[in-house]
C-alpha cells in the first residue's frame, strides 16, 4: 500500500474525491427524498413566519401612526404567528435530527455490509484503523452535514432571497445601496475559509497523532509501566500537543479577524439606513415604519451569509468524508467465490503456490498433499511462512499463483460456508470477543448445544467452565483479560472443534498450552473427532514424531517433506531443530516410564 | 482497587445547575489565565457596550433628527456612529483572538494533564476497562472539550456579559417596559432548568452508546480474521447492526432533547417583541415615550435575545463538554494505588528474612477486584545469578506471580523485597532498571524495529544504526535481527499480520535484554519462537553476566530444563519442585485446577 502511491500522487487522488465526492454527496440523500422534502418544507414555512414579524411591527408602528392601531388584532396576528414559529421551528428541528441520524445509521450498516463481503486480505491492505475512522468521524462529517448543512442552505438561501425581495419592495433604491454590501461580506468570507480549510485538515491530523499516542499508551499499558517510560509517552503526547495547538491558534487567528470584519461590514450597511433612509424620511418618501423594517431585516439578512460561510465548510469536510467512505463502499468485491457445497472429505493439495507482496516472496512454490484423515505437522523458524500457508488453506489469503485443491476441487469453486463451515482454525493470537463464553465458542445461534458440549469437552475446558459461577454464560472482557493465555487457546480450540470440522488447522496451538493438557486434547481429538484431517503449525516435535506427514519451511520455502524418520534421516535442517529439542525429549522420556 | 469507570451510573450525575457546575469546573481551569482573561473581558465589556450604545444613538438619531427633519443632524450623528464602529472592529477583535487563546491553552493544559493522569494509573485500571471504550471515551471526550474551549467558550462569555448589559439597559431606559421584555427570558429560562435533567441524561446516553458502538467496530475489525475464517459475517453484521440501532434511539431522544432550547428561545424573543410593542405603543398614546425610543427599544430586545438563542445553541455543547469533562475529571480523581512509600520502608517492621535474596516473597497473597483469589500466602527467595522457572497448569498464576515480581500489582496482603527492601520502596526508574519483564503478549509501537527495540531505554539514542549494530553484536543480538528483511530500519504496524507473534516477542527480548536488567522475566516469552531460534535466544541467555537472575515460565520443558530451581504454581500456592523430574510428575499427575 505504501509503495503504490507516493505521496503527491496520494493528494492528487484525494482531491478528486472531494470534486467527485461534491455532488454525490447531494445524491447520498435521493434515497431520502420523502424526508429531505418534508424537511424543507418545514424549514421554508419556519423562516417564512419568522421574517414576517418584522412586518408585523413595522406595520403597527405606522398604524399607531395614521390612528388605526387595534391592539386586540396585533395580539392575536403575533400570538398566532408566535405559536406557530415555535411549533415549526421544533418540528424543523426533530425532523432533522431524525433524518441525519438515519443517513448515519444506514451509512454505517452500508458500510459494515461491505466490509463483511469483502476478503481478509482488503482489511488488511485498508488497516482497520481507517475502516474504524470510516466508520465513526467521516459518518459523523455527514451526519453534520445532513443535520445542519441542509437545513442551513435551505433557509438561507430562503431568508436572503426572501429578505432582498422584501427590502426591494418596501424602497428599492435604499436596499440597492445596502446590498452593495453583501459582496464584501461573502468574498471576506470565502477568501479565510479557503485558507481555513488547509488548516482544518492539519488540524485533523494532529488530532489523529494525538489520538494514536493515547491508543498506544492504553494497548501499551503494560509495557510501559515496567519500562516506567511514562516520562517518554509525556514526551510524545505533549509534541503532538503542541502541534494540536499550534494549528488551532493559527486557525483562530483568521477567525478571529473575520468576525470583526464581518460585524463591521454589517454596522456600515446600519450606517447607510441611517444615512440614507434618514434622508428618504426627512423628505417624505420613506415612513418611519419601512425605516424601522429596514433594520430589523438587515438584522436577518447578515446571518444567513455568515451560516452560509460555515456550511460551506461543513460540505468540505463532508464531501471528503464521504469521498473516503465511497472508496470503500465502491471497492470491488474481489472475485465471488463458486457455489460448490459437497461435503468435504478432507483431501488438501497444495500445488505450486506462490505468495508474493508487492517484490517479497512470503511462500515460494510450494507444493504438498495431505490425505484425508492423516496428520500433518509444519515446522520451521520464525517468519517461514507457516502462518500464510495456513491462511492460504482457509481462504484468508489468495495465492499469487498455484493452486489449492480440497478432495480435488479447487479452493475458489467452494462456497464460502461450505468450506468455513468444514474446516476449523485455530489462530495463533488470541481472539477474543466481548461475549459470553458461549457465543465465543459457538461464535453464532446456530452451533448445536451438543456439539459445544463435545468441543468443550475435547479442548479440555469443563472443569474450567463448570468453575464459574456463570458457567457459559460468563462474559469473557475484551481482550480476554480476565483469562489466561492457554485458557485463552483452548476456548479458540473449542470455537474450532465446535463447528464440527472435517479439517482443523492449528497454528502453534501448543505454544502456550501445558504439556500435560496438550497431550489430553490431542488423545480426546482423536477420540472424538475420529476421521479429522489435522495440519498443525508447530515448534514442538516430540509431539509431531508420530504424524504421517511432517512438511520443513524455511523463509517461504518447502525445504522437506516426509515422516519424522525421513526427515531424520535426509534433512539437515530438520535435524538440528530436532536436536535443539533434544533434553525436552530425554526427560519427557524418562518421565514416561515412571 | 476498583478502577472501573463504566460503573458510574447516570442518575450519580449533578444535579446542580449547569451554570454552578461549569463555574465549579472552569474557573480552577483558568487561574494561570487571569491577565488574559481580564484583558478579554475588557474586551467584552467594550464591544457589548458598542452593541448597546448604538440602539441609543439611533432611536436619538430618529426622534430627534428624522422626526424632526434635521439632516444636518443625522450626519453628524453618523459620523459618532463610524468612530464607534471603529472601535467595535478593534475590540471584538481583541475578545476573540484572547479569549480564543484562553480557550485553547485551556484544552492544552487539560489534554496533558489527562495524559498525564493516564500514565501515573497502574496496569490494574487499563485491566478493568475496555481499551477500546477506554480510547474512545478519552478521545471523544476531548474532541467535545475541543470543540467548545475552541467555539463555544468565547461565544459563552461574550453572550453572558451582552445579556446582562441589555438587561440592565432596558430597566435603566424604562423600568416596567424593561421588566416585561425580561419576563419571556425568565420562563424560558425555568423551562430550561427543568427541561435540563432530560437533555442531559439523554446525551450522556449517546455518548454511552457510541462508546459501545466503537468498541464493537474496533473488536469486530481487529478479530476479522476469525470472523471470516468461521463464516460469521452475518453475525458481525447483526450485531453491529443492533449497536448501530442502539446508538441511533439514543442520539435521536438526545437530540429531541437538546433541540428543545432553541424554539423556545424563539418563542420567548417574539413574544417579548409583542409585549414591548403592545405595552410601547400604549406608553406613548400616554405621552410617556417616543416612537424613537421603541424602536431602539425593539432592537434591544434584539441584542438581548439573540446571544440568549445562541446561547441556547451552544448550552448543548456546553452540556456535552460538562458531560465529557465530568467523565474526564472521574479519571482524573483516580489515584494509583501503586504508591511509593519511602517514609515506611526506613522504619518498617517486617523486614526480609533473606538478606542476600534479590527477590523475596514473604506471606503474599493476591486476588483480583472480582474477589477471586490468585494467590495464598506465599514465601520463597531468589538467589542472584540463577536461574528459576515456573511451571504449572495454565491459570494456575504463573503471570500474576510474575506481574507481583515486577510491581505491575502490589499483594493484597504480605511484602515482596527486592534485595532486601521492600519492592515498594523503590522508585520507578530503579525498579524498572533493576527488573526486566517479556510480557506474554509482546506490544509494539507503530514505527520501526529499531524505535522499539530503544524504546524506554535512553542509552543508545544517540547511536547511529552502524553503531547500534556493533553493540548488538556484542550481545550476541545481531542473529536475530536477521529475521527482520530490513533491519534496524524494518517497518513495524503493530495491528495486523505483517510482523509475526515471533517477530514480536523477538523484538521484545532484543529490548528487553538490550537493558541488562538485573532480574530478567521471561513470560512464555519465546512461546511462538522456533526451537533453533530458541537455541540461540538460551545462548544470549547465557552470556547474560553472571549477577542476572532469570525467571522463565514456559510450558516447553527444554527452555526450562537448565533452571537451578523449578517452581510448581498451582491452585494459589507455590511449591518448590526440587528436581525436573519431579516437575514434571506434578505437571502430569498433580491435580489441575483448571
Amino acid at each position: 500500500m505504501k509503495d503504490k502511491y507516493p505521496s503527491g500522487q496520494k493528494e492528487n487522488k484525494q482531491k478528486e474525491n472531494i470534486k467527485l465526492g461534491s455532488p454525490s454527496l447531494f445524491g447520498l440523500l435521493r434515497g431520502y427524498m420523502g424526508i429531505i422534502i418534508l424537511l424543507v418544507v418545514l424549514t421554508v414555512v419556519a423562516n417564512g413566519l419568522s421574517i414576517s414579524v418584522p412586518k408585523i411591527i413595522s406595520g403597527t408602528i405606522d398604524d399607531y401612526a395614521k390612528g388605526n392601531f387595534i391592539i386586540t388584532n396585533l395580539i392575536i396576528e403575533f400570538s398566532i404567528i408566535a405559536a406557530l414559529i415555535f411549533i415549526f421551528t421544533y418540528l424543523q428541528n426533530i425532523v432533522q435530527v431524525y433524518a441525519s441520524e438515519r443517513v448515519a445509521r444506514d451509512l454505517r450498516n452500508e458500510i459494515s455490509a461491505k466490509i463483511s463481503v469483502q476478503p481478509y486480505s482488503y482489511i488488511e491492505k485498508i488497516t482497520p484503523a481507517k475502516l474504524l475512522t470510516n466508520l465513526t468521524s467521516d459518518v459523523d462529517a455527514i451526519k453534520t452535514f445532513v443535520s445542519v448543512a441542509v437545513s442551513s442552505i435551505i433557509s438561507s438561501i430562503f431568508l436572503i432571497v426572501g429578505v432582498a425581495i422584501l427590502l426591494l419592495i418596501i424602497d428599492w433604491k435604499l436596499a440597492l445601496s445596502v446590498l452593495v454590501i453583501m459582496p464584501f461580506i461573502g468574498g471576506a468570507f470565502f477568501f479565510i475559509l479557503k485558507k481555513v480549510r488547509k488548516l482544518f485538515i492539519k488540524s485533523q491530523e494532529a488530532i489523529d497523532w494525538l489520538n494514536k499516542v493515547i491508543s498506544e499508551s492504553i494497548l501499551g499499558s503494560a509495557l510501559i509501566r515496567l519500562l516506567n517510560s511514562q516520562k517518554h509517552e509525556d514526551k510524545k503526547f505533549l509534541a503532538a500537543n503542541i502541534e494540536a495547538k499550534k494549528v488551532s491558534l493559527e486557525i483562530l487567528g483568521l477567525f478571529s479577524s473575520l468576525i470583526p470584519v464581518i460585524t463591521f461590514f454589517t454596522n456600515l450597511a446600519t450606517l447607510i439606513i441611517v444615512l440614507l433612509g434618514g434622508s428618504f424620511v426627512i423628505q417624505g418618501s420613506m415612513t418611519l415604519g419601512s425605516f424601522t423594517a429596514f433594520n430589523s431585516y438587515l438584522a436577518i439578512l447578515i446571518f444567513p451569509i455568515i451560516i452560509l460561510g460555515f456550511v460551506s465548510n461543513l460540505i468540505a469536510q463532508a464531501s471528503a468524508s464521504y469521498g473516503r467512505i465511497l472508496n470503500v463502499l465502491s471497492a470491488p468485491v474481489e472475485k465471488k467465490t463458486g457455489g460448490f457445497g459437497a461435503v468435504l472429505k478432507g483431501d488438501v493439495e497444495v500445488k505450486n503456490v506462490t505468495v508474493s507482496f508487492g517484490d517479497k516472496l512470503a511462500i515460494k512454490d510450494v507444493s504438498f498433499s495431505v490425505k484425508a484423515g492423516s496428520k500433518t505437522a509444519i515446522i520451521g523458524p520464525t517468519a517461514a511462512g507457516k502462518t500464510q500457508l495456513l491462511y492460504l488453506l482457509t481462504g484468508l489469503l489468495d495465492p499469487t499463483s498455484g493452486k489449492i485443491l480440497f478432495d480435488g476441487v479447487d479452493v475458489n469453486e467452494y462456497s464460502k460456508k461450505s468450506l468455513h463451515g468444514q474446516v476449523g482454525f485455530v489462530f495463533q493470537d488470541s481472539a477474543m470477543f466481548n461475549l459470553t463464553l458461549r457465543e465465543n465458542i459457538a461464535f453464532s445461534n446456530t452451533v448445536k448445544d451438543k456439539d459445544i458440549e463435545k468441543a468443550i469437552k475435547t479442548a479440555e475446558l469443563k472443569d474450567y467452565i463448570d468453575s464459574l459461577p456463570q458457567k457459559l454464560d460468563t462474559i469473557v472482557s475484551e481482550r480476554g483479560n480476565s483469562l489466561s493465555g492457554g485458557q485463552k487457546q483452548r476456548i479458540m480450540l473449542a470455537r474450532a472443534l465446535a463447528i464440527n470440522p472435517k479439517i482443523l488447522l492449528l497454528d502453534d496451538f501448543t505454544s502456550r498450552v501445558d504439556t500435560n493438557t496438550e497431550k489430553n486434547i490431542l488423545t480426546n481429538i482423536q477420540k472424538n473427532y475420529p476421521n479429522l484431517t489435522l495440519i498443525s503449525v508447530t515448534q514442538k516435535i516430540s509431539s509431531i514424531e508420530h504424524y504421517d506427514q511432517i512438511i520443513l519451511l524455511m523463509e517461504g520455502e518447502l525445504l522437506a517433506k516426509g515422516t519424522h524418520k525421513q526427515l531424520l534421516k535426509n534433512s539437515p535442517e530438520y535435524v538440528q531443530i530436532f536436536d535443539s529439542q533434544r533434553s525436552t525429549n530425554e526427560l519427557e522420556l524418562k518421565n514416561e516410564k515412571i | 482497587m476498583n478502577y472501573s469507570l463504566a460503573k458510574t451510573d447516570i442518575e450519580k450525575e449533578t444535579q446542580k445547575g449547569v451554570l454552578t457546575t461549569a463555574w465549579r469546573r472552569l474557573v480552577p481551569l483558568m487561574s494561570e489565565e487571569r491577565r488574559p482573561v481580564i484583558i478579554s473581558i475588557i474586551a467584552i465589556l467594550a464591544s457589548s457596550a458598542v452593541s448597546l450604545v448604538v440602539p441609543i444613538i439611533i432611536a436619538h438619531i430618529v426622534d430627534t433628527y428624522i422626526v424632526g427633519k434635521n439632516f444636518n443632524g443625522v450626519l453628524m450623528f453618523s459620523g459618532l456612529l463610524t468612530i464607534i464602529f471603529i472601535a467595535g472592529l478593534f475590540s471584538n477583535y481583541i475578545q476573540i483572538i484572547t479569549m480564543g487563546g484562553v480557550g485553547r491553552r485551556l484544552l492544552f493544559n487539560l489534554r496533558n494533564k489527562i495524559f498525564v493522569k493516564l500514565q501515573e494509573l497502574p496496569v490494574a485500571f487499563f485491566n478493568q476497562n475496555k481499551s477500546g471504550d477506554l480510547i474512545s471515551r478519552i478521545n471523544n471526550d476531548t474532541d467535545k472539550l475541543n470543540q467548545f474551549f475552541s467555539q463555544a467558550l468565547m461565544q459563552f462569555m461574550s453572550n453572558i456579559i451582552l445579556i446582562i448589559g441589555t438587561a440592565i439597559f432596558i430597566v435603566f431606559i424604562n423600568f416596567w417596559l424593561g421588566i416585561i421584555a425580561l419576563i419571556p427570558a425568565i420562563i424560558a429560562l425555568i423551562a430550561t432548568q427543568l427541561l435540563n435533567p432530560w437533555v442531559k441524561k439523554t446525551s450522556l446516553k449517546s455518548l454511552r452508546t457510541l462508546g459501545n458502538m466503537s468498541a464493537e467496530i474496533q473488536e469486530s475489525i481487529n478479530n476479522f480474521k476469525v470472523i471470516v475464517a468461521f463464516n460469521r459475517l452475518d453475525y458481525f453484521r447483526n450485531r453491529f447492526k443492533e449497536v448501530n440501532q442502539e446508538n441511533y434511539s439514543a442520539s435521536v431522544s438526545a437530540g429531541v432533547a437538546s433541540n428543545v432550547f432553541n424554539p423556545i428561545y424563539v418563542l420567548a424573543s417574539s413574544l417579548a417583541q409583542l409585549a414591548v410593542l403592545a405595552y410601547g405603543i400604549y406608553l406613548i398614546s400616554l405621552g410617556n415615550f417616543t416612537v424613537g425610543l421603541l424602536i431602539g427599544f425593539l432592537l434591544y430586545v434584539n441584542n438581548f435575545y439573540s446571544p440568549l438563542r445562541q446561547l441556547a445553541s451552544v448550552w448543548s455543547s456546553l452540556q456535552l463538554a460538562l458531560a465529557g469533562l465530568d467523565r474526564i475529571s472521574e479519571v482524573l480523581a483516580l489515584e494509583s494505588n501503586i504508591k511509593i512509600m519511602p517514609k515506611d520502608c526506613e522504619t518498617a517492621k517486617i523486614t526480609s528474612d533473606h538478606a542476600s535474596a534479590i527477590l523475596e516473597f514473604k506471606n503474599v497473597s493476591f486476588g483480583y477486584v472480582d474477589g477471586t483469589d490468585v494467590l495464598r500466602g506465599i514465601n520463597f527467595a531468589l538467589e542472584k545469578g540463577k536461574t528459576y522457572a515456573l511451571v504449572g497448569p495454565t491459570g494456575g498464576g504463573k503471570t500474576t506471580t510474575a506481574s507481583l515480581m515486577a510491581r505491575l500489582y502490589d499483594p493484597s496482603r504480605g511484602d515482596i523485597f527486592l534485595e532486601g527492601r521492600n519492592i515498594q520502596c523503590y522508585l520507578p526508574e530503579e525498579r524498572a532498571k533493576k527488573i526486566g519483564f517479556i510480557l506474554q503478549e509482546p506490544f509494539l509501537f507503530n514505527g520501526t524495529v529499531r524505535e522499539n527495540i530503544l524504546y524506554g531505554n535512553g542509552d543508545y539514542d544517540h547511536y547511529t544504526n552502524d553503531e547500534l549494530v556493533k553493540m548488538l553484536e556484542e550481545a550476541n543480538l545481531t542473529k536475530l535481527l536477521e529475521r527482520f528483511s530490513d533491519g534496524l530500519d524494518t517497518k513495524i504496524v503493530s495491528s495486523g499480520d505483517a510482523i509475526s507473534l515471533g517477530q514480536k516477542q523477538l523484538v521484545a527480548f532484543i529490548r528487553a535484554t538490550l537493558r541488562n536488567p538485573d532480574i530478567l522475566i521471561l513470560d512464555e516469552a519465546t512461546a511462538n519462537i522456533d526451537t533453533v531460534t530458541e537455541q540461540l535466544l538460551g545462548e544470549i541467555i547465557d552470556q547474560l553476566p553472571a549477577k542476572t537472575t532469570k525467571v522463565v515460565i514456559a510450558h516447553r520443558l527444554n527452555t526450562i530444563a537448565d533452571a537451578d530451581e523449578i517452581f510448581f504454581v498451582n491452585a494459589g500456592k507455590i511449591t518448590p519442585a526440587g528436581s525436573m523430574e519431579h516437575a514434571l510428575e506434578m505437571l502430569l499427575h498433580g491435580k489441575r485446577k483448571s
